[in-house]
């Protein structure tokens, strides 16, 4: 860390910008001005790429929270607030839901950062105790997101590449992995990334073609030490179509952002560095969801074969061929009989991909993902009083319900601001800004939900609970009497039934009648 | 076998949190409900009074155990309890009483406890105007619907908001951030930020909804996700779609054999809460199928293939190589390896041998003919 605040001037020469937001690291004043282009190998890049280009580095625009804020009708800010708490909820979630081809089965290696500048404290508990913790969610997220796939972790300490664990499909393998080897080294020396990369793109070299191949990269130093060019390793990437993402602990590193860049087709968007514990969270998150497929990647599409296994139970117990461990029951590979005890994997004797459908089910969330649903104005928010799912109330709007009251309390507010001279604009013309609906509509079905189960629904559940639970003739009635009070759009059956029809409902009047209960019947069971 | 000699019970966990909610999950359709009275003479209205003793029982192990009945109608899903604040709630039943009537029932009830009337009342009346709403022509216009992709949503929805209060079940990840958290329930939570603990017992007597397997298997991933078992109590029609969701997220997979008895298998099989679980061996099916049935054929396999992008799944390599379902043109080149043993033979005999035995697993015809005309 060369640079304190204390050597921090500001000063109007183009290069030197008030301290990066996102660089958390120590320093994060402004680097050398002459400098900066010079050394082509981790240097830190923190200015934009050439004085006078149109590109604004993000900290560059300083956004003041405080902005925002503008006083509700009732001359308190909750509604404000509460506007806020839920953008900032669904900010995550707006993402483009067209369709898209996504490569579902992955080989991805993640590289964690092992080296000294992991002691930093910048992170709670340090940097390296929380890097191995989100590790440790990494796999499991990756797993559950993406059972079909394949994953191995290196590290990089003391100069060299540690391999943790070896490409496979099995998250507990990982887990243990993690737990043995990266939490008995301690951070020490320096990070190389040219070793660390060299490393990984061996790993990925025999994968097949119909996959993906990606890599994760945890860089918490800002510098390398490096055997050879980096830029050879960059380009080998390249030609092996590797994509490679980096999540940056420190400052943005000019080396990794032109290694993101190059993998990545010119779109250097899978570069991030962390603000936070929260935004590294969500950056590593991020990174479980399939990547998009580009048309001019060079992957080709194929047949896999896959056997289905039925699971057996077994009254002794007898080793299973993947750990060679005594087990009761397992999973029989339907072509060669021999017994597994986990999936998916393939099968350790005649290497069929074995796996169930629900692991194939597991992603198709990715391939027909949810809408986005929208934000619901005050005028179509009668319509309903609480989400239709959770069954929690909505807010009325109280400017509408009760004039008097807020009058009353204006006048008193603009009474108190008169001194200030601000309150100038007559009173009918000062539009308060409304408070937010706290509803939001899927476009299909037009129920309306609130902003937990909006995000629920996109996040774990993936379905819309209105459209999969309201019949066509309920999702029409609601469309078109859009102030129906309640969805009972089955009355109005329309057409006369056929004189055959007639004596199936005399039957059906029947068993509705059966299927009545008796006003008042008591607990007793009948038998 | 070192639960059964009493060591774990001293180190038992303060049972502070052992505060269930039951979501039950009725199927309602009048259709589906005569069918199987004829077989089974078990009618709806038996059937609604044992599931509400269950509820009750339920209800009776804890004061904070909470209950909610969602039925799963032939027009989608409605909520018996709790009711939908915005309807009017009503009793259609009531209309026809007389005061006397009125006041008779007030005295059978008068000593009821008071948590269990209320459920009883809200999921009888709620379903009474249910059916007051359902046409006989909506009867016969949909004989087998079924809404579960639609009711299981609903029904971890409203978990995610009474037991996670509203966090889906998952932590922010920031350290000591989820210690100081009170969620909105106010209670205590544990590091998921979850304050109860749920569970989801659904009855069926409708078959499969074919069309909505995507729908039902998120919800099942979803229900895994918040470690919310799924009890299912299926009356009639073996279901593949339900014994999944039971075996995928531990809960209990039941046909009763003798469907009058119908609150006995209640009681035992799927009264026990979590902690209670843990300790016993639960009454479910073993067996679960697994396999995969082909996209194309809609046969049953053991082996198949796999489209690489959409995952479609075929029991043969599709015609001319290019998937059904995305319109991409397969590599089917690659197949040839994936059938070679992982250690190719050295010699020249045993890799005759090997090439001999392929053509049974039915490889080497899918290598040889990437096109194969039947």
């Amino acid at each position: 860390m060369a640079d304190s605040d204390e050597d921090f001037v500001l000063s109007s020469s183009g290069d030197d910008r008030p301290k990066a937001r996102g660089a958390v690291g120590g320093g994060g004043g402004a680097a050398g001005s002459s400098s900066r282009r010079s050394t082509r190998k981790s240097k830190r890049a923190d200015g934009a790429p050439a004085p006078g280009a149109t590109r604004r580095e993000k900290w560059e625009d300083i956004q003041r929270s405080w902005d925002n804020v503008v006083e509700g009708a009732d001359g308190s800010i909750a509604g404000t607030v509460i506007g806020l708490l839920e953008a900032t909820k669904r900010k995550r979630l707006l993402r483009d839901t067209t369709p898209i081809q996504r490569g579902i089965i992955r080989h991805l290696v993640l590289i964690l950062d092992l080296s000294s500048a992991m002691l930093e404290k910048d992170l709670r508990p340090t940097r390296f105790l929380l890097t191995l913790r989100y590790a440790r969610d990494f796999v499991t997220e990756y797993f559950e997101q993406n059972p079909i796939s394949q994953l191995s972790i290196i590290g990089m300490h003391d100069g060299l590449a540690l391999r943790i664990s070896d490409m496979g499909g099995n998250p507990a393998d990982h887990l243990t992995a993690l737990q043995e080897k990266a939490f008995t080294v301690e951070p020490k020396g320096a990070s190389s990334l040219q070793n660390a990369l060299e490393m990984g793109r061996a790993e990925l070299f025999h994968t097949p073609t119909h996959g993906t191949r990606e890599i994760l990269l945890i860089f918490g130093a800002l510098s390398s030490s490096d055997p050879g060019d980096i830029h050879d390793t960059i380009n080998s990437l390249v030609e092996d179509r590797i994509q490679v993402r980096i999540v940056g602990l420190a400052a943005q590193v000019a080396v990794c952002r032109e290694l993101v860049t190059k993998t990545n087709d010119g779109d250097d968007s899978a570069y991030g560095v962390i603000l936070d514990e929260g935004h590294y969270r969500e950056l590593m998150m991020a990174a479980t969801t399939p990547p998009v497929t580009k048309t001019e990647e060079k992957s080709v599409p194929s047949l896999l074969m896959m056997g289905f296994p039925s699971r057996t139970v077994e009254k002794h117990e007898s080793f299973c061929s993947c750990h060679s461990n005594l087990t009761k029951g397992g999973y029989i590979c339907p072509r060669c009989t021999a017994k597994v005890c986990f999936l998916p994997t393939e099968c350790p004797c005649c290497g069929l991909t074995l796996i169930l459908s629900t692991h194939l089910a597991r992603s198709y969330h990715h391939l027909f993902p949810l809408k986005n649903w929208i934000e619901v104005p005050w005028s179509q928010a009668h319509t309903s009083t609480h989400c239709w799912s959770c069954q929690s109330p909505f807010p009325t709007n109280q400017s509408q319900s009760s004039p008097t009251k807020i009058k009353i309390r204006k006048q008193s507010t603009t009474a108190a601001t008169a001194s200030n001279g601000t309150a100038t604009a007559p009173e009918k013309d000062q539009q308060p800004p409304l408070p937010p609906t706290q509803r939001y509509a899927c476009t299909d079905c037009k129920t309306h939900f609130c902003i937990d189960c909006d995000i629920f629904a996109h996040e774990s559940l993936h379905n819309c609970p209105g459209c999969q639970s309201l019949s066509e003739e309920r999702i029409k009635a609601r469309a078109n009497l859009w102030p129906a009070t309640t969805g009972d759009g089955t009355a109005d059956a329309a057409g006369e039934p056929a004189s055959s029809m007639r004596t199936q409902v005399a039957e059906a009047t029947k068993m509705l009648e059966k299927s009545k209960i008796a006003p008042g019947s008591s607990m007793e069971v009948d038998n | 076998m070192d639960k059964v000699d009493g060591t774990e019970h001293y180190n038992f966990k303060a049972p502070a949190d052992v505060a269930t909610l039951q979501v039950i999950i009725l199927d309602t359709n009048p259709l589906a409900w005569a069918t199987f009275e004829k077989s089974s003479s078990l009618s709806f209205p038996s059937a609604l009074s044992q599931l509400l003793i269950f509820a009750n029982a339920h209800l009776a192990f804890s004061q904070s155990n909470r209950c909610a009945v969602i039925a799963n109608h032939i027009d989608g899903v409605h909520f018996l309890s709790p009711a939908d604040p915005g309807t009017d709630h009503s009793d259609p039943g009531e209309a026809d009483l007389t005061p006397e009537d009125l006041k008779e029932i007030a005295n059978q009830n008068a000593s009821k406890y008071r948590v269990f009337r209320l459920l009883e009342d809200e999921v009888r009346a709620s379903y009474r105007r249910l059916i007051a709403n359902t046409t006989p022509e909506a009867v016969m216009d949909c004989p087998n619907s079924s809404y579960l992709a639609g009711a299981l949503s609903a029904a971890l929805t409203y978990i995610n908001r009474i037991c996670f209060g509203g966090t889906g079940g998952r932590s922010s990840g920031v350290p000591g951030d989820e210690k100081s958290k009170v969620n909105s329930a106010g209670g205590k939570v544990d590091e998921t930020g979850r304050t109860m603990h749920a569970k989801i017992l659904v009855v069926s007597v409708t078959p499969d909804p074919a069309n909505q397997y995507i729908p039902v298997m998120n919800s099942i991933f979803a229900a895994q996700r918040l470690k919310v078992p799924i009890d299912v109590c299926k009356l009639r029609d073996a279901t593949v779609f339900l014994q999944q969701a039971a075996d995928a997220t531990g809960g209990v997979y039941m046909e009763p054999e003798h469907p009058q008895g119908l609150l006995q298998y209640l009681m035992v099989g799927f009264l026990p809460d979590h902690l209670a679980r843990q300790s016993l061996i639960l009454p479910t099916k073993v067996d679960v199928d697994f396999r995969a049935a082909c996209f194309c054929h809609k046969k049953v396999l053991d082996i198949g293939f796999v489209c690489s992008v959409c995952l479609s799944i075929f029991c043969e390599p599709p015609e001319g190589a290019v998937c059904s379902t995305c319109q991409v043109k397969l590599d089917v080149t690659s197949l040839e390896n994936i059938g070679k043993p992982v250690v190719l033979p050295p010699k020249k005999k045993k890799k005759k041998k090997a090439l001999d035995s392929l053509p049974e697993s039915g490889v080497a015809s899918a290598a040889d003919s990437p096109a194969p005309t039947e």
